[in-house]
């Protein structure tokens, strides 16, 4: 399949001041370090890892929702490839469109963001400022909100052809077209979550990021969620980025599978490769520890010690040494390398060939 | 005599649009030592369940007449809890002395403006009658024993200054110093990494074994329930459809809510290409569908029976039981 995203190298740094006494100093967070990946045309990308590591960012930087400080992001496009990460104003305006985003439900949280990020994050959330803990602004129709992406980007501006386009993606979320003059109120959960899904999709994008976009239903809901996106992106060949800390949704709906700690990737393999025959320790580490709904089914989740490292000051080596089970003299050194230990398996640890961390599959 | 026993718990709230009944004659025990898992969706009735047990309900909410709650205190008696008078020198002993409760979001557990020995002290006092020295001594042995690193500086931070999983250690340690017998878990590794969830699991387990306490643990996950409780009751709309050993009921259950929850799970051991959600929403409390409330959703309900009929509970084997009457015959015929 002819690849859609390019990431190289990519970097997200955020400059941040502590005060002592009299001085200050500023220091640069980097939270994101040097991650290349690449993204095909209708697939989906999964990507874990467990918080503050990172995920969030690079799904933003990509969208060019925050500016990289470094790297590149190729966009493949009929027209010949642009990079989003130096591209102007102008240029990302007429792209936006065809890149969007699905928030996690209920949870967009703009206190947590700051200074810079939350002033290049404004325009694009200008919808949700009324009510900072969802994603759907309180006062407009379900009708508007979905609308609204074609309104912003200039699409359209033929009231019944928009209109049009509006109902069909809310038909193909099986959003009942009758509700569609209410209010975001009126909605459960998961209904609330298939018009931001309806919002992403309505001007047909190549790419959509879904950050934590099933985290807060219940089981049942979710699996209705994931598979209602699975059949939204056979119809439209639309590519996801998956961003979800639950190694079992990220499982069942990805194509590939990416795993970050401390602003790195430490392995990206196709989703049966990463989930069955996974090569870093920290990989291992994570799918040791999701408990399995079945008793008999030992449980014994690779005891990682200490804490994740903050960012600000990684470990040298491998970033990973300080909590490693397997670490030795070389990780504390020397930083291993982002490699192709397979065919599309890259792994970033010095003795990845070493380790069998294989699990079986369950036919039935 | 159990630690705790229920009996046709049922809560009503006062509402513009008239009362509503999130909880229905709901009817448990639960011996010393034993940890029973609450699982269902969102609005099925766990927290309100487990709130009525502390009496912690807001003053809208009214238990039925004929709901029974006892608990046998440390002192051997029994505490005939729904009718201590809210300002009952036994209900403040309840709290936290005798029941304790963690909640999912442990920031909001702690006060921002205190430290955590400080509000550790605050409840070692009050049940324990330490003071001073003794208090903090023990609040520093309660953060040592939940695994917290360098347990005499972290009891002068404030609760801002740890990590989420840190922080739910010492919530954890906060309920566990004042030694209660049963601990009510809301939902506590929720909101955590899965990493940081199988250290506060491991955690939560060993700590139960050393100190013979109970256990209720509300959770929505499965598997975290498969690694923790002996028992599991599932809760559907305010009512326990399905009650049980851990391995029994997800070994073989038998009401379809059960069925369903467990096959909309995605599997970490094996890629399918379509999950299986139950269809349909849970109904609003307001709402409630007559007969069986699993009724609009179920694929096996049949018509004229189980949307007239609400079914009884049918009690099997070793300690089971579920409400649904399709269960019923089947069970008769192998009993």
């Amino acid at each position: 399949m002819e690849t859609l995203i390019e990431v190289r190298n990519l970097e997200v740094g955020f400059p941040v001041t502590r005060r002592k006494f009299l001085r200050t100093s500023t220091q640069i967070l980097r939270a994101v370090d040097g991650v290349s990946f690449d993204i095909r045309r209708g697939e989906t990308v999964g990507l874990v890892g467990e918080s503050g590591s990172g995920k969030t960012t690079v799904g933003r930087a990509i969208l060019r929702a925050i500016d990289p400080t470094g790297g590149e992001v190729i966009y493949h496009t009929a027209a010949g490839n642009v990079d989003l990460a130096h591209a102007d104003a102008e240029t990302l305006q007429k792209l936006r469109p065809n890149l969007q985003m699905v928030f996690p439900e209920g949870r967009v949280n703009l206190h947590s963001l700051s200074g810079e990020a939350l002033r290049s994050f404004r325009p694009r959330m200008s919808l949700v400022f009324q009510d900072p803990y969802s994603s759907l602004n309180p006062r407009m129709t379900v009708r508007d909100i979905i609308a609204e992406p074609l309104i912003a980007g200039g699409l359209m501006r033929d009231r019944k052809a928009m209109d049009a386009r509006m109902r069909d993606i809310a038909a193909r979320c099986k959003l009942n077209l009758e509700h569609l003059r209410r209010f975001p109120h009126a909605f459960s959960g998961g209904q609330r979550q298939r018009i931001c899904i309806a919002r992403a999709l309505v001007s047909r994008p190549d790419f959509v990021v879904c950050d934590e976009s099933v985290s807060a239903l219940d089981v049942s809901i979710q699996a209705e969620i994931v598979n209602l996106l699975k059949d939204l992106q056979e119809e439209m060949g639309v590519a996801f980025l998956f961003i979800a800390h639950d190694l079992s949704v990220v499982a069942q709906i990805s194509d590939r599978v990416a795993v970050m700690y401390v602003g790195q990737f430490v392995e990206y393999a196709p989703t049966r490769k990463l989930f069955f025959t996974p090569r870093h320790p920290y990989t291992h580490a994570l799918l040791s520890a999701v408990p399995v709904a079945d008793p008999d089914i030992p449980y014994n989740p690779v005891r990682l010690d200490g804490e994740i490292p903050n960012p600000m000051d990684a470990p040298e080596g491998c970033r990973f040494h300080t909590r490693c089970p397997h670490a030795r003299e070389a990780c504390r050194v020397e930083a291993p390398a982002w490699r192709e230990i397979a065919s599309e398996h890259f792994v970033a640890c010095h003795f990845a060939e070493e380790f069998d961390f294989s699990r079986p599959e369950n036919p039935s | 005599m159990m630690l705790l026993s229920v009996e046709n718990l049922s809560i009503s709230f006062r509402t513009d649009e008239g009362p509503v009944t999130p909880v229905q004659g709901v009817s448990f025990d639960l011996a010393a030592g034993r940890t029973l898992g609450l699982v269902g969706e969102s609005g099925s009735g766990k927290s309100v369940t487990t709130k009525a047990l502390m009496r912690l309900l807001p003053g809208s909410a009214k238990l039925a007449p004929d709901t029974r709650i006892r608990y046998r205190d440390k002192a051997g008696q029994i505490v005939e809890v729904e009718k201590l008078k809210p300002d009952a020198r036994a209900l403040r002993a309840l709290r936290g002395g005798e029941i304790g409760i963690i909640f999912q979001e442990p920031m909001a557990s702690f006060s921002p403006v205190y430290t955590i020995g400080n509000q550790m002290m605050e409840a070692i006092r009050l049940h324990k009658g330490l003071r001073g020295r003794a208090a903090r001594e023990l609040a520093i042995e309660m953060l040592a024993k939940v695994g917290l690193s360098n347990p005499a500086a972290r009891v002068d931070q404030y609760a801002f200054e740890l990590s989420g999983g840190m922080r739910q250690r010492a919530v954890i340690a906060m309920a566990l110093s004042a030694s209660p017998r049963l601990l009510i878990a809301d939902e506590p590794t929720t909101a955590l990494d899965v990493t940081i969830q199988a250290q506060v699991l491991e955690l939560m387990r060993g700590l139960q074994s050393d100190l013979g306490m109970s256990m209720i643990f509300i959770t929505h996950d499965l598997g975290v329930i498969a690694q923790i409780a002996q028992e599991v009751a599932v809760m559907y709309l305010g009512t326990i459809v399905e009650r049980g050993p851990v391995r029994d009921v997800l070994k073989d259950p038998q009401h379809p809510y059960t069925r369903g929850l467990l096959k909309a799970i995605p599997s970490l051991d094996r890629l399918t290409r379509r999950l299986h959600p139950v269809p349909g929403d849970i109904p609003s409390p307001s709402a409630r569908p007559t007969g069986c409330p699993f009724h609009t959703r179920c694929t096996e309900a049949r018509p004229g029976l189980c949307d007239r009929m609400s079914p009884a509970q049918t009690s099997f084997g070793t300690g089971r039981m579920v409400r649904c009457h399709l269960a019923e015959p089947a069970l008769a015929r192998s009993a």
